[in-house]
C-alpha cells in the first residue's frame, strides 16, 4: 500500500527535480547513459518514470502518475484538470510576447499575427483583449518567425533573453511567470494524503 | 483490426443494466421513487443559477421559434422545475432519476453519459445529510475497491468571502487558487491583495481526518456561516457513530462545489486507481427559492459508466 508513481519530465528540468530527492530514501540510482524509462528508488516503494514535458500532465490528470515534476509552461498550455501543489522555485523564467517595437504599427483592427509553441496558452492570454489574432503554431526556432515575416509577434519563454536579442527582437509585454511544480492526480492527492505531504517537506515545501 | 464486437458490447450492456437495477431497488427500498426529466431546458435559465459555471459546454437546440434551448447538463435543476410546479413543500419528497446528460467535449464531440442520482427535498437537515452520506457510501461500497468521501460545507468558504468582499475577478481568482490546492500561489495572491492573516491563509490546511480538521478549524475565529458550517459537519460526524473505518470519510473545507447552487456539505467519492470521481452531490436549499419555495434539498449523483466499468474490472 501507498506506492507512488512519479512522471519526470526528461529534460534539464526532470533532472534538476530528480536532484531534490538525493539524500533521503527516494533516492534512484541509475547507471550512466541509462535508456531506461522506468526506476524504483531505494526504498522501492516509489515509481519514478520519464517523460516528455507535455505529456507529464496528461499522465497525472490520467491518474498513471500520482505526482509529476513539470514546467508552468507546459501547465499553462496543457490546462488540465490536476492539483498544482508546489512551486519548486527553479527552472524559473517567464512567458513573454516579444517582436520588432518600430515595425509594429497599430494592429488592433488587424489580425495580429502570432507564432508559438503555446497555442492554447496564446489564445487563453488573448481571450479577453480586443485584439484580432491568428496564432500560427511552431515546434521550434519560433524566434524565427517575425524575422522572416510569418508573424508579427511571438510568444514564447524568455529566460536570459539573449536569443530575442541576437535576432533583434525585444520584449513587447511580460506574461506569467514560470518555475518547475509539483503536480498531483485529484483521486491521488486524497488517497495518498500522507506520503504526498511528506513528499512536499522533501522538496523543500512546509 | 476491429476492437470490439457486438457480441462483447451486448455482454457489457447486459451487465449494466443488472448494475441499474440493482441501485433502482435499493433507492426504491430506502422509499425513494422514480422521475423522468425532461431532455431540453431554457438556456437563460440555467445561465442564471449557474454563473460560475462555463455555459459554452452545454449543448444548444434553437426551437421552432427561435428560442435557445439546451440539453440538460444536469439533472437536478431540470427535476426540481418539473417537482416545484406540482407540489408546495409538503410531504418531504424523495425521488431517484436514471438519464443521461449532454455537454460540448473538445473536438466538437458531444458527451452522453447516463447519471443516476437522487434528490430529498422538504426533509430535516441533519436528518437528510444524514441518510444521503450514508447510501453514497453504500453504494461506493459496492465497488468492492478502497473508496474515500471527501465532505466539506461551500458555507465555510462562502463565509470566509462574505467578510472579505473582493470584487468578483478577485474572489474567483483566489477560488480557483484554492480549487488548485495551490498553496504558495494563494500566499502569493493573498499578499497583494493585503490579505494576509485572514482565514483564507490557512485553509488548504484544513483538510483530512474529520476530527482533526474540526479541532483546527475550530481554533480559528469564525463568524455565523463559517461556525454553521463547523457545526454541521460536526453533528454529521457524530452521527456516523463511528461507524466508518478510519480514512473512508476526510473532510475536506477547502473543497470548491462543482455547481454554484449547493449551500451546505458538498461531497465527492473517489475509488482507489481511478482517476476521475464516482459520485459527487451537496446541498442546495438556495436554489430551491428559485423556484418560489425555499425548502431543506440535498442530493447526490453517481457516474453509472463509471461504476459499471469498475465492477466489470474487479468481476474478471
Amino acid at each position: 500500500m501507498d506506492n507512488i508513481t512519479i512522471a519526470i519530465a526528461k529534460g534539464r528540468l526532470g533532472e534538476k527535480g530528480l536532484e531534490l530527492f538525493k539524500g533521503t530514501d527516494m533516492e534512484i540510482v541509475r547507471e550512466k547513459n541509462s535508456r531506461k524509462l522506468v526506476f524504483k528508488d531505494i526504498s522501492g516503494k516509489t515509481t519514478f518514470i520519464f517523460v516528455k514535458p507535455s505529456d507529464v500532465v496528461t499522465y497525472v490528470e490520467k491518474g498513471v502518475a500520482d505526482l509529476g515534476i513539470v514546467g508552468k509552461d507546459v501547465i499553462l498550455e496543457e490546462n488540465k484538470d490536476v492539483y498544482e501543489i508546489m512551486d519548486l522555485d527553479y527552472g524559473k523564467c517567464r512567458f513573454a510576447i516579444a517582436g520588432f517595437k518600430d515595425r509594429l504599427s497599430d494592429k488592433k483592427n488587424d489580425v495580429l499575427r502570432i507564432a508559438s509553441k503555446y497555442p492554447q496558452y496564446v489564445q487563453s492570454v488573448f481571450e479577453n483583449r480586443d485584439q484580432r489574432i491568428e496564432i500560427i503554431k511552431l515546434n521550434g526556432s519560433v524566434e524565427l518567425a517575425p524575422l522572416i515575416g510569418l508573424s508579427d509577434v511571438i510568444v514564447d519563454i524568455v529566460e536570459t533573453g539573449n536569443t530575442l536579442r541576437d535576432n533583434g527582437l525585444e520584449i513587447l509585454e511580460d506574461l506569467d511567470h514560470i518555475s518547475a511544480r509539483l503536480i498531483v492526480n485529484k483521486v491521488s492527492y486524497r488517497f495518498k494524503y500522507g506520503i504526498i505531504q511528506e513528499i512536499e517537506r522533501i522538496l523543500g515545501g512546509e | 483490426m476491429r476492437f470490439t464486437s457486438i457480441t462483447e458490447e451486448l455482454e457489457v450492456t447486459k451487465f449494466k443494466k443488472r448494475v441499474e437495477r440493482e441501485f433502482e431497488g435499493y433507492f426504491e427500498k430506502r422509499g425513494f421513487s422514480l422521475i423522468e426529466p425532461r431532455i431540453f431546458q431554457k438556456y437563460d435559465l440555467y445561465v442564471r443559477s449557474n454563473f460560475r459555471q462555463d455555459s459554452s459546454k452545454t449543448v444548444k437546440v434553437l426551437s421552432g421559434n427561435s428560442r435557445i434551448y439546451i440539453l440538460r447538463p444536469d439533472i437536478t435543476t431540470n427535476v426540481l422545475g418539473e417537482i416545484f410546479s406540482k407540489w408546495d413543500g409538503e410531504p418531504p419528497l424523495k425521488v431517484y432519476y436514471n438519464s443521461k446528460i449532454y455537454l460540448n467535449k473538445p473536438g466538437g464531440k458531444i458527451l452522453e453519459n447516463y447519471q443516476m442520482g437522487i434528490e430529498s427535498l422538504g426533509e430535516d437537515v441533519l436528518a437528510a445529510d444524514q441518510e444521503i452520506v450514508e447510501m453514497a457510501t453504500s453504494l461506493m461500497g459496492t465497488l468492492g475497491k478502497p473508496v474515500i468521501l471527501e465532505l466539506g460545507s461551500s458555507k465555510y468558504l462562502d463565509g470566509i468571502f462574505k467578510e472579505l468582499e473582493l470584487d468578483l475577478d478577485e474572489e474567483s481568482e483566489v477560488r480557483d487558487l484554492i480549487s488548485k490546492k495551490n498553496r504558495y500561489g494563494l500566499r502569493i495572491k493573498l499578499k497583494s491583495l493585503g490579505l494576509e492573516g485572514t482565514a483564507l491563509e490557512h485553509i488548504l490546511h484544513l483538510q483530512g481526518d474529520m476530527e482533526e480538521v474540526i479541532r483546527m478549524a475550530k481554533a480559528y475565529p469564525m463568524n455565523r456561516e463559517m461556525s454553521e458550517a463547523i457545526d454541521e459537519l460536526e453533528k454529521l460526524m457524530e452521527s456516523f457513530n463511528r461507524r466508518y473505518t478510519t480514512g473512508e470519510i476526510k473532510f475536506d473545507l477547502s473543497m470548491l462545489p462543482d455547481l454554484d447552487y449547493y449551500d451546505g456539505i458538498i461531497f465527492k467519492g473517489y475509488c482507489l486507481g481511478v482517476p476521475n470521481k464516482i459520485l459527487s452531490g451537496g446541498r442546495y436549499d438556495r436554489l430551491t427559492e428559485e423556484f418560489g419555495l425555499r425548502v431543506p434539498a440535498i442530493g447526490f449523483m453517481i457516474d453509472l459508466d463509471l461504476v459499471t466499468s469498475i465492477r466489470i474490472e474487479e468481476g474478471r
